[in-house]
């Protein structure tokens, strides 16, 4: 059987031949690997590769693994899951994009009104998430018709926070900084 | 001795001080949010009293009901931990007027050391160095625009009250003055409940270096050597060690003098940690004085072999110390690496959910300060600190060799921390030279990916989880990641 593995320079095709329950023998681009696994737990598997001995803790997502070697996590894809993900998230990126937070978070100030003209990049709302304040900027240069929000408000991820009405590529305004 | 404490805090450090109160055959107390129902603290203590909503506001922070709880279980005295009402003055008055013992200093000297202003000019008063900077908090804008001047820039925005470098801002130039004072003022408001702030030189490229104290109420006091805690991002530590591999023994000893004497001068009992820049010339300049068990408490514990939490409570039910300052003395070297939820390839960004998986680490020297487990969410209402884990050896090499040895074997999946960039750190030629300054992750690591050399052995994993994993999941018909039990897997044999 094959895997096809998603890399930054577009996708690497391995060869895999299992023997048995608990051997593969594995061709990659470059070299042919002979493998031993065994399942630890669910998220503990133990390889000898070549003999070598190594633990692997795998945590399973949507089509990716993060797989944890010697404390490192390697996101490890599936190419042809990928380049499906991709195509969906270039879809998403056309859609205007939104004032949402990245996780649950509180409310600190809102240093723009209703009214305002906003350059991209400028700060419309600042929250505060496990302690710490992050500021969230306008993703294009626009007016602010609404603010959904009040201060001290406590908000999920998904909630429009700010309504942005956009507008052309414009210098930056001088007032309402 | 009292009979029960009531512990004051949540996650790893309630639960540290829980288990030197069975140690000493004291009844334990925790106290919980809704957010907290399945913490580690409420699992070990004898009881747990329900405060309220998962905000700290309602629960941890909530003194009125802090009190009940204590009322209600009979508890003699609280342990605060360290942050939420750990250096709040109001909260030390109060179990005081109430017949309850806080197990720290009073009032009166967390209220004189927490104004970190006053604590100043306390100092300056008794001959301990300080920071060229204010002595008194300032909100408009111009005073602080003429102190900055009058200081010379860069500047250092500090919080009057609170600490773990929550609205601290460094400025560079007057024109970012005005921003960053409202967004300091702000942040120090919501985590400390007073916005007031104050302007401080900004010293380039200091260590931090701070004395751990114990201080009886029949006015014996000793230091337990220092910590050096350079090792920082966002103003906020994330690897300490002891001794520090900058300080002589004649500077130790000078600096040891002057922490004592900062105690002293502040009529200080109960455990505290005297905090002070060194620069690179040798000069050492006070910082402030935090007036709790600070987090990176084991460390001294581990060189000096003195139960820092036990010394609280032993002083707190008015014992004497019974420990000169020759008494102490510190072997071996140790290093704590504090574990938290975050993304250190995304700005080390909070990163909360739920702990999948977790095998911690073990082995000689080796101590982890936790409070997850698998199946734990990590709420984001609180500090995302997962855990301290804590390496000693004979030495500093030999302390840095097992941490590495024991990061490599902490997994934590479903959610980021910042073991990689830990590791790298201990690696790096820098921290193995010991040149850790403040500035230490900005001038080394900043932009840090972890170095991926081992792609081909996660491909690997990913196809080997992938056969293994479709032979096993029909089996039991239990969701991934939950272990099958004996008496499940043997289906059809049980009678």
């Amino acid at each position: 059987m094959q895997y096809r593995f998603k890399t930054d320079e577009g996708a690497v095709v391995w060869t895999v031949d299992p023997e048995g329950a608990d051997r593969l023998t594995v061709t990659t681009g470059t070299q042919t690997l002979h493998v031993r696994h065994d399942a630890v737990s669910p998220h503990h598997l133990h390889l000898a590769v070549d003999g070598r001995g190594v633990n692997a803790f795998v945590w399973r997502g949507d089509g990716e693994k993060t797989v944890v070697i010697r404390g490192v996590p390697y996101p490890v894809q599936d190419a042809d899951f990928a380049e499906r993900k991709t195509k969906k998230k270039a879809d998403r990126e056309n859609l205007p994009q939104v004032i949402t937070p990245p996780m649950p978070s509180v409310v600190v100030r809102i240093p723009v009104s209703e009214g305002d003209r906003v350059c991209k990049g400028q700060a419309v709302i600042v929250l505060t998430a496990m302690k710490m304040e992050t500021t969230l900027t306008a993703p294009f240069p626009g007016r602010v018709t609404k603010i959904n929000v009040a201060a001290g408000e406590k908000v999920m991820p998904g909630r429009i926070l700010v309504d942005i009405e956009k507008e052309a590529e414009t210098d930056a305004p001088e007032e309402g900084r | 001795m009292f009979k029960k404490i009531l512990v004051a805090n949540r996650g790893e450090i309630a639960r540290r001080i829980l288990h030197t109160c069975r140690e000493m055959g004291i009844g334990t107390v925790a106290v919980y949010s809704d957010a907290d129902r399945k913490a580690v603290h409420v699992l070990d203590a004898d009881e747990a009293v329900h405060l309220g909503a998962a905000d700290p506001s309602e629960s941890y922070l909530h003194i009125d009901r802090i009190i009940a709880a204590a009322r209600e279980t009979g508890a003699q005295a609280v342990h605060p931990g360290y942050g939420f009402l750990a250096e709040n003055g109001d909260f030390a008055e109060r179990c005081e007027r109430e017949g309850l013992v806080f197990i720290g200093p009073t009032a009166r000297v967390i209220r004189a050391l927490g104004d970190k202003t006053v604590a100043r000019e306390t100092m300056i008063r008794n001959g301990v160095p300080v920071i060229p900077g204010m002595n008194r908090p300032e909100s408009d804008p111009d005073a602080l625009a003429r102190e900055a001047d009058l200081l010379g820039y860069p500047v250092l925005i500090k919080a009057a009250v609170g600490g773990g470098g929550k609205g601290m801002r460094i400025v560079q130039a007057r024109d970012a003055l005005r921003e960053a004072c409202v967004s300091a003022a702000s942040e120090a408001a919501a985590a400390f409940g007073n916005g007031a702030i104050y302007l401080e030189k900004y010293l380039a490229r200091p260590r931090h270096i701070e004395f751990q104290i114990l201080a009886d109420g029949l006015g014996n006091v000793v230091h337990l050597l220092e910590r050096e805690c350079s090792i920082q991002r966002r103003h906020q530590k994330i690897i300490e060690e002891t001794p520090s591999p900058a300080l002589t023994p004649e500077l130790r000893e000078r600096m040891g003098q002057a922490a004592v004497a900062a105690a002293r001068a502040s009529g200080y009992v109960n455990a505290g940690t005297v905090e002070f820049l060194l620069d690179p010339d040798g000069r050492f300049y006070f910082l402030e004085v935090n007036t709790r068990l600070q987090v990176e408490h084991p460390i001294t514990e581990m060189v000096t072999g003195i139960d820092i939490v036990r010394r609280q409570i032993e002083i707190a039910a008015g014992l004497p110390l019974n420990l000169t300052q020759q008494e102490i003395r510190g072997r071996g070297h140790a290093i704590e690496c504090r574990i938290y939820a975050e993304d250190p390839e995304q700005g080390f960004f909070p990163s909360p959910g739920t702990i999948v998986f977790m095998q911690e680490p073990t082995g000689p020297g080796i101590r982890n300060d936790c409070g997850i487990y698998a199946g734990f969410q990590v709420p984001v209402e609180y500090d995302p600190i997962l855990s301290k884990l804590v390496a000693h050896g004979e030495d500093r090499d030999a302390a840095i060799a097992r941490m590495l040895r024991a990061l490599e074997r902490y997994v934590i999946l479903g959610i980021r921390t910042a073991i990689p960039f830990l590791m790298d750190v201990l690696r790096s030629d820098a921290f193995r030279a010991g040149e850790t300054f403040t500035d230490f992750v900005a001038a080394h690591f900043s932009d840090w990916k972890p170095a991926r050399t081992e792609t081909d052995l996660a491909r690997l994993a990913y196809i080997a989880d992938d056969l293994g994993g479709r032979k096993e999941t029909p089996a039991t018909g239990l969701p991934a990641g939950e272990h099958p039990s004996p008496w499940q897997r043997l289906g059809n044999w049980r009678r």
